[in-house]
């Protein structure tokens, strides 16, 4: 980090208002340090990172400016980490994406995989695996799929198994959220 | 031009991929191709057996790629067929005994003189798999209709997918369609929108993989097979040509054209 902020000094106009694609192919990060190092970048230099790359497969879309995310505009002066994480695969088992903020998935979120977000959770595609929306403990979180068939959902800090048998509404958007203190499935 | 390179592979062991890898070598050598089986189930060898020829091991992968032996004498040729060999395991040795690297340097030399070179996978996700698939340009995926079978295969799925092998096709092993239809196993459509990969073929259970498995006689050599049939079917479609994917008519395939292998 340090090593990075002497170079972006040196070099501060040649990054200038630039955006960036972070390879990570090679060497694995937290999403928290991606985090400081995307908000390290912004500040420094302007420069934008505008996808994480973990494999070939496997890319993360930083979306939106960390100025106009939703902490900062809550609480002005806050960390700047709340960039969605936009997650363009199916998630097979084995996978597992954190999200300081929200996460949006193109593709399924298959048995096995999981996805813990401290926003909200936005699933376009079947939701068969576990989902943890509000992470941190935000009961307003929402989980949104196209299909709900999931090992298990929560939000916040409650868990819940779908009932047995319960067949999911095909065809339209269903959302998970804290109602009455339990966690219930609604169809839009 | 250079052969193809399979690696026939499930993460979760007991599935069929020794089966598969002796059915389609057999059936593609039996189509005139030259074809070579490779045994990289370290420590856990059976292929051999499978095709009946455990009795002439001389060399195995490792020697071969410690160089102890030539490659050529490493090769033990089928009974029946003259275009057909096979590489075996090592039995006495260690899975890390072998590297990424030497598997992928293997294969592009075995590619060279072969039309078809086809890797068996050991069972699991750690080196001896990672050797395996490092050499292959296509996968196939073996799974029995089971969630657990299922769920290996998904995450070496999202594995292969990882370490860029361009092609994988599912195979589903042991189907039973009269479960199926009493809704007691999964059937082929919920297994295909699970993995959402094409589907190669489907396998039905049967007895008389078991009695060729001891028999060491590959199940496709009998002509009146089910099974067999099954396998045929793969390795035509494998090797480009259209074989409808029958087998039970049960009027799901026609949902499922758009990914059958092509
Ligand atoms: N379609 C099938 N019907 C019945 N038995 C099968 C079928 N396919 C495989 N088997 C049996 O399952 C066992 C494991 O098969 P094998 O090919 O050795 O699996 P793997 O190489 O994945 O460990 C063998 O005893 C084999 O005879
Ligand atoms: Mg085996």
């Amino acid at each position: 980090m340090a090593f990075m902020d002497d170079r972006l000094g040196q070099s501060r106009d040649f990054f200038q208002n630039t955006e960036m694609v972070l390879d990570l192919r090679n060497r694995p990060m937290r999403s928290d340090e991606i985090s400081a190092l995307y908000t390290r970048l912004y500040q420094k230099s302007m420069v934008r990172v505008v996808e994480v790359r973990l494999s070939d497969h496997l890319s993360f879309s930083m979306a939106g400016e960390p100025k106009k995310s939703r902490a900062a505009v809550e609480a002005d002066g806050e960390s700047n980490d709340c960039v969605p994480v936009i997650v363009r695969n199916t998630c097979r088992s084995g996978v597992r994406v954190v999200s300081s903020s929200d996460c949006v998935v193109l593709g399924d979120v298959n048995p096995g995989a999981e996805i813990i977000a401290e926003g909200d959770v936005i699933i376009f595609g079947n939701l068969r695996g576990v989902a943890h929306a509000g992470a941190r403990g935000d009961q307003s979180a929402r989980i949104w799929a196209l299909s709900f068939e999931p090992n298990q959902i929560r939000i916040a800090d409650l868990v819940a198994v779908p009932p047995r048998g319960a067949k999911p509404a095909r065809g339209r958007f269903e959302i998970a959220e804290i109602r009455d203190g339990v966690i219930q499935v609604v169809s839009l | 031009m250079a052969g193809k390179t399979i690696v026939v592979t499930s993460g979760k062991g007991g599935v069929g991929k020794t089966t598969t890898v002796a059915n389609l070598g057999t059936t593609l050598a039996k189509k005139k191709y030259n074809v070579v089986l490779l045994d990289t189930d370290i420590g856990l060898r059976n292929l051999d057996v499978v095709m009946g020829l455990e009795n002439r091991i001389v060399y195995n992968i490792v020697d071969v790629i410690e160089g102890k032996c030539r490659k050529e004498q490493a090769m033990i040729r089928d009974r029946k067929l003259s275009n057909l060999c096979m590489i075996p395991a090592a039995q006495t040795r260690e899975k890390n005994s072998i590297t990424e690297e030497q598997m992928k340097e293997l294969c592009s030399s075995l590619a060279a003189e072969f039309d078809y070179v086809i890797i068996d996978c050991p069972a699991g996700i750690e080196q001896g798999f990672k050797n395996a698939i490092a050499g292959a340009d296509t996968a196939l995926v073996v799974t029995t209709p089971e969630v657990s079978a299922i769920r290996d295969a998904d995450r070496v799925i999202g594995l292969l997918e990882a370490a860029l092998v361009r092609q994988i096709s599912l195979i589903i092993n042991r189907l039973n369609a009269k479960m199926v239809k009493k809704g007691d196993m999964m059937s082929t459509n919920d297994i295909i929108a699970l993995l959402s990969v094409p589907l190669l073929g489907v396998v039905p259970e049967s007895e008389e993989v078991v009695v060729s498995t001891n028999r060491g006689v590959p199940l496709v050599h009998d002509r009146s097979s089910k099974a067999g049939a099954a396998f045929r079917g793969m390795a035509a479609r494998l090797n480009g040509e259209s074989i409808p994917l029958d087998g039970d008519s049960r009027g799901f395939f026609g949902r499922m054209k758009r990914l059958i292998w092509d």
